[in-house]
């Protein structure tokens, strides 16, 4: 199970690490083609803004796994290890609930977009609703690890990198 | 309900939320459920939370930050930055705190090819820093100049930070980018000047050593070699930015190809270098995109509230004057910066600020120098300070942290000296984009 888990994880991370490499060799691209006199790719620049939402919702679960979402460790830094666990478990809670609400109004954003039809009209033409894809995704992703951390909140995720 | 209870209802469970150890992120986005319930009409709102949490970051403004910071990964996993310390640990020789000078000069030119001052930071730390304490530094004068150096990476271009800033406050990005040169030189200057006149005033703080003679090309030839390519790097986005042949996305990237290709030739590129830059880039990057979108809907609902327009009526009927104004901004800002973290502290603070500094018709360039210099001070100011973490980490156990605060506060005042400066001589901020982008 943590195997799976751990995969999960991973293949959401090797998205975001794509997808940012994509992006970096096709705006390159694009600049030289275009300072060279061989004409530009207006839908690099679109493609470009895509690319964020997706790498962002893709590598949060990951960020996640590995303790390495900004936190601020007031409380922790004077609380007893004990008092420190149940706080872990409380933020864990609030993260998994936010996740859960979130994923499930991602897909009713979705499927509102779906039904309505509604279509990105710019230099790529495509349904609108494959832009709120990642949302449900990488909400259910980070409900799937903020409830693994709620069951057990040291992570062996942080202590091996 | 009315706006100060409302700023004070959001305000407060923020707070909280993060107190408990939330991630920034996730705090944002709780207040963000329960603002869209209260203010944004129910589930619909619930809905228009997801659909704003898209729209904040499909935002081509956004897009230089992970390649900025591809920058200085990309040098960091290739072992090049390493050699580029090298070099001016050879060159610079017979200076009184040599290793603390070799420290500011690098991390000045370090910083002008790497978007992160986390990793400027760690960079030097790892390196230089068990240099200067085997050879009898005092941990003040081998920690201090590391850290503030660090910081000034966020005002020397390419800074990811600034994009950020330049996007979520309406600044022009390229300006705002190029108005940091100078100040961020200046205050390189004025860090080398007080560790030359501390060493050469209490030589026991950073004793002076017997290192290897070299002369000649031994000496200079390094630096020829490992920096003038990382020069011409930051020559190449700079200009490709302020002549208009690239957005500053474009520059971005070019930058970063620009940084791989000389890897290449520097045959210290590894597909496992390439990998392990691009998911350090992944992770940097995608940890402040993801606040941005927590709290882009914030901003929306601190406006929808009433608690934008409220406070800032609030403070325009007072009467005050601008330089008032400003110096509560500052004070709240440097506050702010000893608990949270730079992107979190822009996007609490800009919506109030920015509407602020329209109606006082500020120079934005100049304001946005000031906000620079303040979050700068924020990553070094105590307790909370990113980069005293950053130390922290690399470090010997055996200094304790309040070593590490006190190596900190005198470069800290020095921040706090240039802020005033810029407000003084704001052509400090505004002359190099003015001359470039032809303001």
């Amino acid at each position: 199970m943590s195997r799976l888990h751990a995969l999960l994880m991973r293949l959401a991370d090797g998205i975001a690490i794509a997808t940012i490499g994509a992006i970096t060799v096709l705006v390159c691209w694009d600049v030289i083609a275009r300072n060279l006199g061989r004409g530009n790719l207006p839908w690099i620049l679109e493609l470009t803004e895509y690319a964020l939402p997706l790498a962002t919702l893709m590598a949060a679960p990951w960020l996640m796994w590995r303790g390495q979402h900004v936190r601020l460790d007031v409380l922790e830094m004077v609380l007893s290890e004990r008092a420190r666990a149940r706080l872990e478990r409380v933020a864990a809670a609030a993260g998994l609930a936010v996740s859960a609400v979130l994923c499930w109004y991602g897909v009713v954003a979705l499927l509102d977009s779906k039904r309505s039809g509604a279509v990105m009209l710019k230099a790529l033409v495509f349904p609108e609703w494959w832009l709120y894809a990642p949302v449900p995704i990488g909400f259910a992703l980070l409900v799937l690890e903020c409830g693994r951390r709620l069951l057990a909140p040291s992570t062996p995720a942080e202590a091996s990198p | 309900m009315s706006w100060w209870q409302a700023l004070l209802l959001l305000f407060g469970a923020l707070t909280v939320l993060m107190m408990v150890g939330l991630p920034v992120a996730f705090a944002f986005l709780a207040i963000n459920l329960a603002g869209a319930l209260i203010w944004f009409g129910g589930e619909a709102g619930l809905v228009q939370v997801v659909r704003n949490s898209v729209a904040s970051v499909t935002n081509f403004s956004l897009t230089p930050i992970p390649f900025f910071i591809l920058m200085g990964e990309v040098l960091f996993h290739t072992g090049l930055a390493m050699k580029t310390i090298d070099s001016f640990d050879r060159a610079i020789r017979g200076v009184p705190g040599r290793l603390a000078v070799v420290t500011i000069v690098a991390g000045t030119v370090f910083s002008a090819i790497s978007g992160s001052t986390v990793a400027t930071t760690a960079l030097l730390g790892s390196l230089l820093l068990p240099q200067m304490l085997k050879r009898g530094y005092h941990p003040r004068m081998a920690m201090g100049p590391i850290m503030a150096i660090g910081g000034v990476d966020m005002l020397i271009p390419p800074s990811a930070l600034t994009v950020l800033l330049g996007s979520l406050a309406g600044i022009s990005i390229s300006g705002l980018l190029i108005a940091g040169v100078v100040p961020g030189i200046a205050m390189a200057l004025m860090f080398l000047a007080y560790i030359v006149v501390q060493a050469v005033r209490h030589p026991q703080l950073a004793p002076a050593f017997d290192s290897e003679e070299v002369h000649g090309w031994a000496r200079w030839g390094p630096l020829l070699v490992n920096v003038t390519p990382l020069v011409l790097i930051f020559a190449l986005v700079i200009v490709a930015m302020s002549a208009g042949w690239a957005t500053p996305t474009e520059s971005a990237a070019l930058g970063a190809l620009a940084t791989v290709i000389v890897c290449v030739l520097y045959r210290s590129l590894t597909w496992k270098a390439l990998l392990d830059a691009l998911a350090g880039t992944t992770a940097i990057a995608c940890l402040i995109l993801f606040i941005i979108v927590g709290a882009t809907t914030f901003s929306q609902i601190l406006s929808f509230s009433g608690a934008t327009n409220g406070m800032v009526a609030l403070v325009q009927g007072a009467a005050l004057p601008g330089w008032a104004v400003l110096g509560g901004m500052i004070v709240i800002l440097l506050i702010l910066g000893c608990f949270v973290d730079q992107v979190s502290m822009m996007l609490i603070t800009l919506p109030f600020f920015m509407p602020l500094v329209q109606h006082f018709a500020w120079d934005p360039l100049w304001y946005g120098v000031i906000y620079l210099i303040c979050m700068q001070l924020g990553l070094l100011t105590p307790p909370f300070g990113m980069l005293l973490f950053t130390m922290r980490s690399v470090a010997p156990k055996s200094i304790p942290t309040q070593e590490i605060y006190a190596a900190v506060m005198p470069y800290v005042t020095m921040g706090l000296g240039a802020i005033v400066v810029v407000l003084a001589w704001p052509g400090i901020a505004t002359w190099l984009p003015g001359v470039l982008l032809k303001r």
